[in-house]
Parts: C-alpha cells; sequence; structure tokens
C-alpha cells in the first residue's frame, strides 16, 4: 500500500490545483453581494500599486454599503491585454473592468450600457468628449475614468546649448531643430515607433498632415496620401541620424527615460512624464517645458486624446450593486487622487474644474475639448496591434506598403 | 508514433501475460482473476490519470481551438474548419520566419554542440582550479535565461551599453545612439546576438553531457592506442568520437527541442521586431495570440508537429546509438 500513496496523493494535488485554477468569479456569499474589480495597473511598483487606490475606495464603500464587499485585482498594463483576454475566454467576467475600451465587449452583449450603471447626475458630469469611443450602435457603454492627451516636450538647456529660441511650430522648424541639437551630440527628436505605442506616435504624424485613422466620413483611411507623407518626413528624420536609431525597436518608456536623463532634445508625451522626470532627478522643473505639437504648416489644433475606460459586464447580473459602487467611486475627491498620484487628466467636468487651477495641468487640459481620439470600431484593437508590430518599418522600408496592408486588415471584416 | 504504439503493446502483453502466470491454473473464480488482472491499474491509474490531464488534455483543447472562430477578445464565435489554417499559410511573413526558425535552431544547436565538445575535453583533464572552473560553468544554466537576455538587452543598449561602451574605446562603435550601436534594432545583428546569447545558455547543459560521455570511456583504450603509435588526432576520431555518440545524440536531440521552443530569449530582447524581422515560429505564434487567438493555436498544432517529427528523430538516434553502444 505504501507505494501508491505518493501517485495518489500527487493526483490528488493535480486535482486539487485544477479545481483551484476553475474557481468562479464572484457571486453572492451569505454576507450579501461581491462585486469583483479587475484593473490596469498605473504604479511603477507595490509602492503606488492602482489597487491600494481601489482597495481603499472599496473599503469606504463596504463601511458605507456593509451588504456589498468589492474585491480587487489589479495587473500590470504590460500584461494586461493577456490577463483580460484569458479571463474573457474562460467566461470568468469581472463585474467591473477598468483600462479597456468597450465596442468590442459591447459587440459580444456582455455589458450594461452607461446608463444603467451610473445615476444621471454621474453620467451627465462625464467629459462628453471620451464619451462617444464607448459607443456601440448608439449606446455608450464605456465609462471614461481616466484620460491625458500629449504636447512637445523640449529641453531648453539643450535648446540653449545649440542656440535655438523656442521650441519648433511647424514640421520643417522641428528638422532645423533636431539637427542641430544632434550637432551638439543629444538625440535631436525621440521618435518611439516600438510596440509599446506605436499609434500614438504615427496619429500625431498624421494629424500634422492633416491625415489621421479615420477619414472626414469616419471610415478607416489609414493609407491615404496625406499618412503616407508624413511617414515619408518622418523617415527623412530618419534617415538624417536627426533621431535615435532604430525607431521601430524603441518603446515610449526608452525615449521618456532619456528625455528625463536630459540625452533628447524634442519629444511628444503626455502628462505622466513628468513623474518620470522628477525621479530621474537630472531636469530641474525650469529646465524643460511644453509646447502644442507642431505640424506640417503650424501647432496642430487638436491633439491625440486618450482614455482608459471602465466597463461593467452584465454577466453577473449584479447592476444595482455596480450602479451603487461607481457612483461612490466617481467622486472629485478619488477622480482628482488618482490624478496626483499618477499625473494623469480626470475624466469629469468638476474634477476638471478643480484641476484645472494647476497650471501643470491646465495645459494638457485644455486641450480635451478638440482632442482627437482613436477609432471606436470594434475591430480597432486587432488594427492597433499591427499598427504597433510593423508601423516602425515605415520609416525604413515604404511607408506605402505598410499603410495598404494595415487598411486591408482594417477594411477586410475581421 | 508507430514505434511508441508498438512499444505500448508489448507493454500490455507483457503485463497480461504476467497476471495469468500468476493467476495459475485453477484460478478460485472468475472474479477474483479479473480483479488480479485489474490490479496492476492501481499503480499505472494514477499516472495515466496524470499524462491524460496534464499532456493529453492540453493537446485535446488546442486541437479544438485551432479550429475555432474566436473574436480578439476572447469569445468563441462558432467552427472555423480549416479557415485558421488557411489564413495561417497566407501570411505573407510565413515563410520568411520558417526559413528563419530553421536558421536559428541549425546555428545555435551547430555552434552549441561544436563549442561544447572543446569545453567538455578541457573539462575531461586535470588542471589546478578545475573544480571551481567546472563550478563556473553551470552558472549560465542556473541563471534565469529571462534575466540573461535582459541583461544583453540592457548591455546592447545604443547610448550606454557596457557592450558598446567597450566597443567604443576600441574604436569599433564610432558614435553612441547610431545605427551601429543599435545592435537590436538591425534584424541580421539582432540575429546574431541572439544566437550568441542561445548558445550560451545552452552550452553548460550540452557540455556536461559530453563531459559524462567522456568520462564514461576507459583509460586503457587511450594507453593501447598509445603503445600501438596512434597520434592524438587519430586516437580522438577513432576512440573519443565514437564512444561519445550515444552521449552527443542525446544532447543534440534535446537541444533541438529546447531551441525549437526557445522563447524568452528572442521575445526579452527584441519581440521579434522590428515588425516580424526576428521571429520564429514559436515568437510567431506569440504574436499572433494578440487578435488571432484561432490562427495562433493553428500555429501551435504546427509547431507541436514538427516537435512529434523531432521526437521520433529522438527515439530513433537514441535506439541505434544505444544498439551500436550495446
Amino acid at each position: 500500500m505504501k507505494q501508491w500513496r505518493i501517485p495518489a496523493l500527487a493526483i490528488g494535488a493535480a486535482v486539487a490545483v485544477t479545481l483551484a485554477g476553475c474557481g468562479s468569479s464572484g457571486g453572492s456569499t451569505a454576507g450579501g453581494t461581491t462585486l469583483t474589480f479587475f484593473g490596469a495597473d498605473y504604479g511603477t511598483g507595490p509602492a503606488n500599486s492602482t489597487a491600494k487606490y481601489w482597495k481603499a475606495i472599496a473599503a469606504a464603500f463596504h463601511q458605507a454599503n456593509p451588504g456589498i464587499t468589492v474585491s480587487v485585482q489589479t495587473v500590470d498594463w504590460t500584461d494586461f491585454p493577456d490577463k483580460v483576454q484569458t479571463l474573457v475566454q474562460n467566461k470568468q467576467f469581472p463585474d467591473i473592468l477598468e483600462g479597456d475600451t468597450a465596442p468590442q465587449f459591447a459587440q459580444s452583449h456582455l455589458l450594461y450600457p452607461d446608463s444603467a450603471v451610473l445615476s444621471p447626475a454621474v453620467l451627465h458630469n462625464l467629459l462628453p468628449t471620451f464619451l462617444k469611443d464607448g459607443r456601440y450602435q448608439g449606446t455608450d457603454y464605456g465609462i471614461p475614468f481616466t484620460t491625458s492627451t500629449r504636447a512637445l516636450y523640449y529641453n531648453k538647456k539643450i535648446f540653449a546649448a545649440a542656440h535655438l529660441s523656442s521650441p519648433p511650430a511647424t514640421w520643417a522648424q522641428l528638422r532645423s531643430d533636431a539637427a542641430a541639437i544632434k550637432a551638439k551630440g543629444y538625440i535631436g527628436y525621440g521618435m518611439p515607433l516600438g510596440s509599446e505605442e506605436a499609434q500614438a506616435e504615427a496619429l500625431l504624424w498624421f494629424l500634422g498632415n492633416g491625415g489621421g485613422y479615420l477619414n472626414a466620413a469616419g471610415k478607416y483611411a489609414i493609407n491615404s496620401p496625406q499618412n503616407v507623407q508624413a511617414l515619408e518626413f518622418m523617415s527623412q528624420l530618419v534617415k538624417a541620424g536627426d533621431t535615435q536609431p532604430s525607431p521601430g525597436s524603441t518603446d515610449r518608456k526608452d525615449i521618456w527615460a532619456s528625455f528625463a536623463q536630459g540625452r533628447v532634445g524634442m519629444m511628444l508625451g503626455s502628462p505622466a512624464v513628468i513623474p518620470i522626470i522628477q525621479a530621474a532627478g537630472v531636469l530641474k522643473p525650469a529646465d524643460y517645458g511644453t509646447a502644442d505639437v507642431p505640424g506640417r504648416t503650424g501647432p496642430l489644433t487638436s491633439t491625440l486624446g486618450v482614455h482608459d475606460d471602465i466597463v461593467a459586464f452584465s454577466t453577473g447580473g449584479h447592476q444595482a450593486a455596480i450602479r451603487k459602487f461607481l457612483d461612490f467611486a466617481y467622486s472629485d475627491a478619488f477622480q482628482l487622487q488618482f490624478d496626483r498620484e499618477y499625473d494623469l487628466l480626470p475624466a469629469t467636468q468638476s474634477a476638471a474644474a478643480v484641476l484645472g487651477r494647476d497650471p501643470m495641468f491646465a495645459a494638457f487640459l485644455k486641450n480635451i475639448p478638440d482632442s482627437v481620439n482613436y477609432p471606436s470600431a470594434a475591430n480597432w484593437t486587432t488594427v492597433e496591434n499591427q499598427i504597433k508590430t510593423t508601423l516602425g518599418q515605415a520609416v525604413t522600408g515604404s511607408p506605402q506598403g505598410i499603410l495598404n496592408a494595415i487598411q486591408h486588415t482594417a477594411t477586410s471584416g475581421g | 508514433m508507430a514505434e511508441i504504439t508498438a512499444r505500448a503493446a508489448e507493454v500490455t502483453t507483457a503485463v497480461t501475460a504476467a497476471g495469468a502466470a500468476r493467476a495459475g491454473p485453477a484460478g478460485p473464480g472468475r472474479a477474483r482473476r479479473a480483479r488480479r488482472r485489474l490490479a496492476p491499474l492501481a499503480w499505472l491509474g494514477p499516472a495515466i490519470a496524470l499524462i491524460a490531464v496534464v499532456v493529453l488534455w492540453p493537446i485535446v483543447t488546442l486541437a479544438q481551438t485551432s479550429m475555432q472562430d474566436i473574436t480578439p477578445i476572447g469569445v468563441t464565435i462558432g467552427s472555423a474548419g480549416a479557415n485558421n489554417f488557411r489564413q495561417l499559410l497566407d501570411d505573407p511573413n510565413l515563410p520568411g520566419i520558417l526559413v528563419r526558425t530553421l536558421v536559428w535552431v541549425a546555428a545555435v544547436v551547430g555552434l552549441t554542440m561544436l563549442a561544447s565538445l572543446g569545453l567538455a575535453q578541457l573539462f575531461n583533464q586535470r588542471f589546478p582550479g578545475r573544480r571551481v572552473a567546472r563550478w563556473a560553468l553551470i552558472a549560465p544554466w542556473a541563471a534565469s535565461v529571462m534575466m540573461t537576455a535582459l541583461i544583453f538587452r540592457w548591455m546592447l543598449q545604443p547610448d550606454n551599453g557596457v557592450i558598446n561602451v567597450f566597443l567604443h574605446q576600441l574604436g569599433i562603435v564610432r558614435q553612441f545612439d547610431s545605427n551601429t550601436s543599435s545592435w537590436l534594432g538591425r534584424p541580421d545583428s539582432a540575429m546574431a546576438w541572439m544566437i550568441g546569447v542561445a548558445v550560451f545558455v545552452s552550452l553548460p547543459f550540452t557540455s556536461y553531457t559530453l563531459l559524462a560521455g567522456l568520462q564514461a570511456i576507459p583509460g586503457e583504450l587511450f594507453e593501447a592506442a598509445r603503445m600501438d603509435g596512434a597520434s592524438r588526432w587519430r586516437a580522438y576520431r577513432s576512440i573519443t568520437l565514437p564512444l561519445l555518440r550515444p552521449a552527443f545524440a542525446v544532447a543534440m536531440v534535446i537541444n533541438l527541442m529546447n531551441v525549437f521552443n526557445s522563447f524568452p530569449i528572442i521575445w526579452e530582447m527584441t519581440r521579434g521586431g522590428p515588425g516580424y524581422e526576428t521571429n520564429t515560429t514559436t515568437v510567431f505564434m506569440y504574436n499572433l495570440k494578440q487578435s488571432y487567438l484561432g490562427e495562433a493555436a493553428a500555429m501551435s498544432v504546427i509547431n507541436f508537429g514538427l516537435i512529434i517529427i523531432i521526437v521520433l528523430a529522438y527515439l530513433r538516434v537514441s535506439r541505434a546509438a544505444r544498439t551500436e553502444a550495446g
């Protein structure tokens, strides 16, 4: 008997592990309702993990509503898409998901509309610019939670060393400034087209030439002549050595870190660059500035605005509890706490009004009303993935061919 | 597969025969005899169940997934038939990736085997500090492959990576942040560096396998050869290499599988980029997964098929070697 105890234990353990892996998500416990919250983590480590932020809200909420418990889980941005994909594939839907876009879930009939899970006062306080992206067949499913816009960052010390007085407003100025900066031994313009966020860098250049991912009719126009021209201009910069080498292999975080180290003259960035600069401790607040994003003939009138949404899954059937929690979580105090922690922008009008009194945030907040957002088509994620992987090669190879391939993916059903 | 089945049949027959022999001619009853016959199941059962759950089930799921239509967020719409395979085979990037996979496996395994032959020979000699040197050889093996790859990526940073700083001092890299210093940004140089890292992490296992083989060769053979006036090179070719063959074959085939399935080095150093220019089929499968789950599963099935071929080759080679050695 002794010998077969070990295999029996092994199989027992294997079964236990398998069963544990299949544990159900959320549900109603004896004490009341448990909501599962799954969110992206905006922190850089355990010290400023976003889980802390949500757990504090959940605890305060539980005190006010003892019948509802919110269990919080966050995961690093890098692993976030994979983790969400796995949860959905295994039908372990959370009740509330923060960080993704709504239409693809709405298409699969998994979500409550905004109006079902927010009271009218909270719903009408959301910034309207970002609501339309979460719209699917006329109904809003995405609840903007945090937002940001882009501007040109420039290093004033490097500009002074290269005898440049003001940041560029046009592409021609940007090119000559970058060349002057490069002559001083710095990277003239940091152009991250690596897989982290190529879609943002590219869109800001497309917008500068009157292009974009969509045409005026709202249809995909990724291989438009304007976009091809923009990439051709970018590849001239690359070939002249005015950028860092291999833009297609450079991620945004690399360039932001290099800028914080004082090695990059110009780059595009969101307010989230500021904590990185502060952490590096090389540049003082007077050493760098922000300006409008340059375009071919002048600064962009509308820049890129991005937003991360909350979506509420209808699969668990906890509509009333979700509504109570979201109404609670969308207070000004919590919105501002999040923005000050991570240097991002709020998603509600009242919080934006408070934050606008800070000049640093005001420079980015003013761009929100006219911001251009990513397409909200249900297949955008697929298109975006292809842009992330392949667009970097457009500045070293053929822009037309690569944009044609992306346009093909965008318009061929999938 | 045929060989495995044949061997399984042999085992079954043997077990049944043993059971029948023990039951004896005048068995006390049919029920008891059946129970005795089933007795081995109590021992084999857990192992069979474990294999079924841990090995076979995932394979079945994989095959099923490869024929399903799944949205990028993971919702299964329905059957896709052979569509995933068709789309995968139509992918313009696939031929390049297959060729690159071949080059990757051949280069890494080839260089590893060659270098390990030399290393094993060296570590088989007596020299002061041999024990320390042998321990040191284990280091790349003991370290996490992911960390090793990450550290190499940092060392190759175009602006201040330590390898670039060194090459700059030698005058090979003239300027930082230039195309020359961006080793991982150019597909050809990125592949070369990654092959180097893969060889580096494969050396310890291979060298130790070959070293064990070398130590198993009796010293008298060399003594006899020396008395017959054989040169060192002649002794190496006629004694060492033939007797090393079993160890060599094992190291070779295990490396083939390992390198074919290798993911962390490429993923950490280039993510398969720029574009798809440094993808192998294993990395490509992961890249596909982001948008095309079904197609990624199809790639997995094909990878699995290739692995089966390698495993069969392994069985054949190891059997041939055993016959020869025995």
